[in-house]
């Protein structure tokens, strides 16, 4: 696959980072989608099949781990990179202990989440064999 | 709220501090969050070539958006700054309007986390009070912090404002379900706070479907 075809949703209730995000990752070959708040992700999963979600912690109504336990349980391939403004050390140990494939702090540098993107996404395809 | 066993009031008002504090910091993270996205997203049209004639408009967009943020960024500056600053004295003569209103721009982030809208009906030509600015907003917060932690989602708190007499009278009115919360944070109690506002000349009432009316003194005893 290339890296084109991979699918990223970007969950944020801030709109305007979501969307700045979501042009900036577009620019660099990627399909990319926005939800501005966990009920709205959740809607899009079987929808959008993102391979790569990233996800905000603090939003409006669900809180993102919530989210980021249902994703798992509906569909745990997806891989999932937390970005927030206000992680701490636990938050980030619980995030990984729910099966967060990675956990960064705002702001995030474009190209570092770029490339955390794609090795979220080889480690999808690795494991589906 | 919560029974007390002796809790100190300076550490209550820490805490009280600490989540203005986080709040802010919250909020103004995600406003340069978006500022260095949007300053990025220039450089990416230049660098990567994908600009065109016809781009100037995508460019003002993008400018139009910074320069809003750095004004969100500044007035949220501003209202922590007077918030610093009603600690100066203990005695001050103020507007009640403008410490709420700074006090709402500063624990909207815990609201809208709930979707929980706060709205403000004050009364315009309220006078100035002869009192202590950073209690009035410290019993305030604690009422509003409360009904928001008690709240169901997509519920409405609205903030009044009115001069009586030689009085002025906050009323904090929610609209919407109650629950118990999952917040665990500690709250200072109804007795402690109405004892706070008694030493300040004025009274607290809990009236009806869960109303909080609070009158203060124009002039502090």
């Amino acid at each position: 696959m290339e890296q084109k075809d991979i699918k990223v949703l970007i969950v944020d209730d801030e709109v305007a980072l979501a969307n700045t995000l979501a042009q900036r990752l577009q620019m660099r070959d990627l399909k990319v989608g926005t939800a501005y708040d966990g009920e709205q992700a959740l809607a899009k999963l079987k929808i959008d099949k993102p391979d790569v979600i990233i996800l905000d912690m603090r939003m409006p109504g669900m809180h993102g781990m919530e989210v980021l336990r249902e994703i798992k349980k509906v569909s745990p391939d997806i891989q999932v990179i937390v970005l927030t403004g206000h992680g701490t050390d636990k938050d980030e140990e619980e995030a990984k202990r729910l099966g967060g494939f990675d956990f960064l702090k705002k702001p995030a540098d474009i190209e570092t989440l770029a490339r955390k993107i794609k090795a979220a996404f080889q480690e999808k395809c690795e494991r589906k064999g | 709220m919560k029974h007390e066993n002796g809790e100190d009031l300076r550490l209550l008002q820490l805490q009280f501090i600490g989540k203005i504090l986080a709040g802010f910091t919250h909020e103004i993270k995600n406003y340069l969050a978006i500022i260095k996205e949007s300053n990025g997203l220039i450089e990416d049209l230049i660098s990567l070539g994908k600009t065109s004639q016809g781009d100037s408009e995508q460019y003002l967009e993008i400018t139009r958006s910074i320069e809003e943020y750095i004004e969100k960024t500044n007035n949220l500056f501003r209202y922590l700054n007077r918030f610093a600053h009603r600690m100066d004295s203990q005695l001050a003569t103020f507007n009640l309007n403008e410490t709420l209103e700074e006090l709402i721009a500063l624990v909207t982030r815990f609201a809208n986390q709930k979707k929980i809208s706060i709205g403000k009906d004050f009364q315009e030509d309220i006078p100035p009070i002869y009192s202590n600015p950073s209690l009035v907003q410290f019993v305030a917060f604690s009422f509003l912090h409360e009904k928001i932690k008690n709240l169901d989602n997509n519920s409405k708190i609205t903030i009044q404002t009115a001069a009586a007499e030689n009085t002025v009278k906050l009323r904090i009115i929610p609209e919407g379900n109650f629950l118990k919360g999952n917040d665990d944070s500690p709250s200072i109690t109804y007795e402690k706070l109405e004892k706070i506002i008694k030493q300040l000349g004025g009274n607290i009432v809990q009236e009806k479907e869960k109303e909080t009316l609070i009158t203060l003194a124009m002039n502090s005893p």
